[in-house]
């Protein structure tokens, strides 16, 4: 009996799929054409070539060397040349330039003189990935025009080569960037924000597909085809969904892993499993919005709302020990946090599973919450509302 | 045609114009959904949005130290990399695996390894090395440990070497100074520099929301009543076009000058703009997000359905608009699929005068480029309205006549019965 009723249930759920091809737009093409954009969009990985201008009112010898040296860097390109500070503020404003490089007056004569002069770099941090690269590109410059000075000093006072590199730089700092060597922000972006996407897409999805059963008042219908049992009837609406999903969320993950080659430190299956749990969590997680409010618009609302508010309170920008405690707690709230744990656990630093078991067993538990629940949907179904 | 029947025939377009309007204000505000999209969600999204970026700094990042070389000179850069804003000495680990295990278990997010002959070497006038272990999960991490590591290298750097000059060469090591001025986001933070993105593709995602979910609803009345919308004012297309981006000018006055005006004052963000300058920045941009809307909207069949159609655009367009990745590095492609949304040229022109306080002239640009887009959005919208829209209420209506379910049974089949 059980198995007719999965069986008619499905077949309800498959059709429901086919007839608006709104769900395949939804469900396949968008979900790979988004992340095919932020693939194709950050594909070079690291900013570089930052536009910047320089003011030189010095014209001096050190000062074109200066220019010169810093025009070969590759964080930043030196596109535009101002006579004097008013005009580069200016171009800062009309977003000609995005910061720029100040050259005082007398700069050779007071720092061969012994009187210290001042550069001075004006960088423009509204434009944050920008706005980091041209300071460390300012200020590599800066330190070498001092150190070239002592450099020649030291040299012609008789210090040896090796004395005179200890003496310039006397702690050596080194940094080791564990798992993203190249700093590449398609790595770091992108393996966390596509599957946020995807969860977006998800919650999107079941939310609308439940609530268009409410909506055109077939609800009833609904679990009569699966003998009047809400989890039969999720199950038979819910799986068609998830096999898609899950065939998607493989896609991107081969995208990710294999054409773009993004780390991939752990056993494939880690990441595979994952996926597949994330979309069965994100499906669970909007039944569960549609339990606590069992009405179509504030349900799809409560669920797009969310969905955005990850991309923020997830901690893939600003990390979440930085944020106010309660921030932090609603980050937990979501499937994709767990999601984003178990990649940099697995994917990017490649530790024990063992590590990671919580957010494995967190995005099972997801699942199980919405059954809990299910009665006061099932409750809606049996008396649907529709309020436009 | 004489001129008086010319000018009245003007009247009554504008009559129209006005009706349509009118009409358009009252199903807003009748349609609890729209209102919720265009003030609810504009009073409160970006209220949230701020609030969760607004520590707008990493401080105190976790950072377990290993001391290979315990002595005064290691513990004194330890108790400086302590003293640093960006991070905190979560302990000491006797080795390195020790170390690891904390940064698995999430105790700490870097580790510092000081290697045996650290003092050794810096006494001997050799190179002593220090290294770093970042986790790169989250950027800002990794930015606030380089940060704090690189300012006490130089500045422990500085001291030595000014004590092995000076004698030498009888005056300091730092013989240039260098020094940064940050201009635009002088906090330096991630809340002042992504908010202002923000702001105005909140208004935008709104309104297309909005508009969507207005021609969701006439659909719906449509495929109730045998292709009519009761609702709907007789009108041309183009003063149909016209009555309803009046209508949503109105509503979003209000909306405009709290967002873009009053958010980022409630939580101090740049805001070096003129006022008078932003609202005529956002005058353009609030048409053609009108007229984008009415163009869009021509996708959606239920009301619900915009939710699924627009709502992950809004990702798109932040991206479009440069706030992760700067527009400059983007492809071709991008760049001219990003210069086609308004809110890429109403985000630069924004956040160029709320940080770096440029006027409008200095944001002509933008500016007339908002301009441009609005014959262009007319003439789309229009089109969609004429030979979309409207031909496809006159085919409702010819259906109709002959059966008068039959919508409503196209509806029961999508919904998986028959």
């Amino acid at each position: 009996m059980i198995r007719k009723y999965i069986g008619r249930s499905f077949k309800r759920g498959c059709i429901q799929l086919v007839r608006r091809p709104m769900y395949f737009l939804l469900m396949v093409i968008m979900p790979i054409l988004c992340c095919w954009f932020l693939m194709d969009l950050i594909k070079d990985g690291t900013v570089q070539l930052v536009p910047v201008g320089i003011v030189d009112q010095d014209n001096s010898d050190m000062s074109r060397r200066i220019s010169r040296n810093l025009n070969g860097f590759q964080q930043v390109n030196i596109s535009h040349r101002y006579n004097n500070f008013a005009e580069a503020r200016d171009a800062v404003q009309r977003g000609e330039v995005l910061g720029f490089f100040f050259i005082p007056d007398n700069l050779e004569e007071l720092a061969l003189g012994g009187r210290q002069p001042v550069v001075s770099f004006y960088v423009n941090y509204a434009y944050y990935a920008p706005g980091s690269m041209q300071y460390k590109g300012f200020k590599t410059i800066s330190l070498l025009v001092n150190g070239g000075i002592v450099q020649t000093a030291l040299r012609t006072v008789g210090l040896t080569n090796e004395r005179i590199e200890s003496a310039l730089v006397p702690y050596q700092s080194h940094v080791h960037m564990i798992g993203n060597p190249f700093i590449n922000y398609n790595y770091y972006l992108n393996s966390t924000f596509i599957p946020c996407f995807l969860s977006l897409f998800i919650l999107l999805v079941t939310a609308f597909s439940l609530g268009i059963e409410l909506k055109s008042g077939l609800s009833r219908q609904w679990l009569k085809t699966s003998g009047d049992s809400m989890f039969l009837a999720l199950v038979g609406k819910l799986v068609p969904q998830t096999i898609l999903f899950t065939a998607v969320g493989w896609f991107i993950q081969w995208m990710m892993f294999r054409c773009y080659d993004f780390p991939l430190n752990c056993n494939p299956w880690n990441m595979l499993i994952a996926m597949f749990l994330l979309v069965v969590a994100n499906q669970s997680f909007a039944v569960l919005m549609f339990c606590f409010v069992p009405n179509f618009r504030y349900g799809t609302m409560l669920c797009t709302l969310l969905g955005m508010v990850s991309f923020s309170f997830t901690g893939f920008s600003l990390p979440q020990e930085a944020m106010y405690p309660w921030v932090e707690a609603l980050g937990f709230t979501v499937p994709i946090k767990y999601y984003f744990l178990i990649m940099v656990d697995q994917a990017l630093n490649g530790i024990d599973l063992y590590y990671s078991r919580v957010y494995y067993a967190a995005l099972i538990g997801f699942t199980i919450l919405p059954m809990l629940l299910s009665w006061r949907l099932k409750k809606e179904c049996m008396n649907p509302i529709y309020v436009p | 045609m004489t001129e008086k029947a010319k000018h009245s025939r003007l009247f009554l377009w504008f009559i129209q114009v006005l009706r349509v309007c009118g009409r358009e204000l009252l199903l807003v505000f009748r349609d609890s959904g729209v209102v919720i999209f265009f003030l609810v969600l504009n009073a409160a999204y970006p209220v949230l949005y701020a609030l969760i970026y607004n520590p707008e700094v990493v401080r105190n990042e976790r950072v377990v130290v290993v001391d290979d070389n315990r002595t005064a000179l290691s513990r004194d850069f330890i108790r400086r990399m302590d003293a640093t804003q960006e991070v905190a000495i979560a302990g000491y680990a006797a080795n390195m695996q020790e170390a690891q295990e904390a940064m698995h278990t999430k105790a700490c997010y870097g580790i510092l390894h000081i290697p045996r002959d650290f003092a050794q070497c810096a006494g001997r006038g050799e190179q002593a090395h220090v290294s770093l272990y970042c986790d790169m999960s989250v950027m800002m991490r990794y930015k606030a440990m380089f940060t704090a590591l690189s300012n006490v290298t130089q500045a422990m750097g500085n001291e030595k070497m000014a004590a092995v000059v000076e004698p030498v060469l009888n005056m300091s090591g730092s013989i240039v100074e260098n020094r940064q001025v940050p201009v635009g986001n002088p906090a330096m933070g991630i809340a002042s520099a992504v908010l202002l993105f923000i702001l105005p593709l909140v208004l935008q995602q709104s309104m297309i929301l909005g508009i969507a979910m207005l021609h969701g609803g006439s659909i719906e009345r449509r495929r109730r009543n045998g292709g009519r919308d009761p609702m709907a004012v007789e009108a041309s297309p183009g003063a149909t076009i016209i009555g309803k981006m009046m209508c949503h000018q109105i509503i979003y006055t209000l909306p405009v000058i709290y967002v873009l005006h009053y958010v980022p004052l409630m939580f101090g963000f740049p805001q070096y703009g003129n006022l008078l300058h932003i609202i005529c920045l956002a005058v353009p941009f609030i048409i053609v997000v009108s007229l984008m809307g009415q163009t869009l909207s021509a996708v959606v069949n239920e009301r619900e359905s915009v939710f699924l159609l627009f709502v992950f655009s809004s990702v798109v367009f932040v991206f479009l608009s440069g706030v992760s990745w700067p527009r400059y590095l983007m492809s071709r492609l991008w760049w001219l699929v990003g210069d086609c949304v308004p809110g890429t040229w109403m985000v630069n022109g924004y956040v160029l005068m709320q940080t770096n306080g440029a006027t409008l002239y200095q944001v002509s640009h933008q500016y007339w480029m908002l301009w441009l887009q609005v014959p262009v959005m007319f003439i789309l919208a229009y089109l969609v309205e004429r030979y979309i829209n409207r031909r496809r209420y006159r085919s409702w209506i010819a259906a109709s006549e002959d059966n008068p379910n039959v919508l409503t049974r196209i509806e029961l089949a999508k919904n998986g019965v028959g």
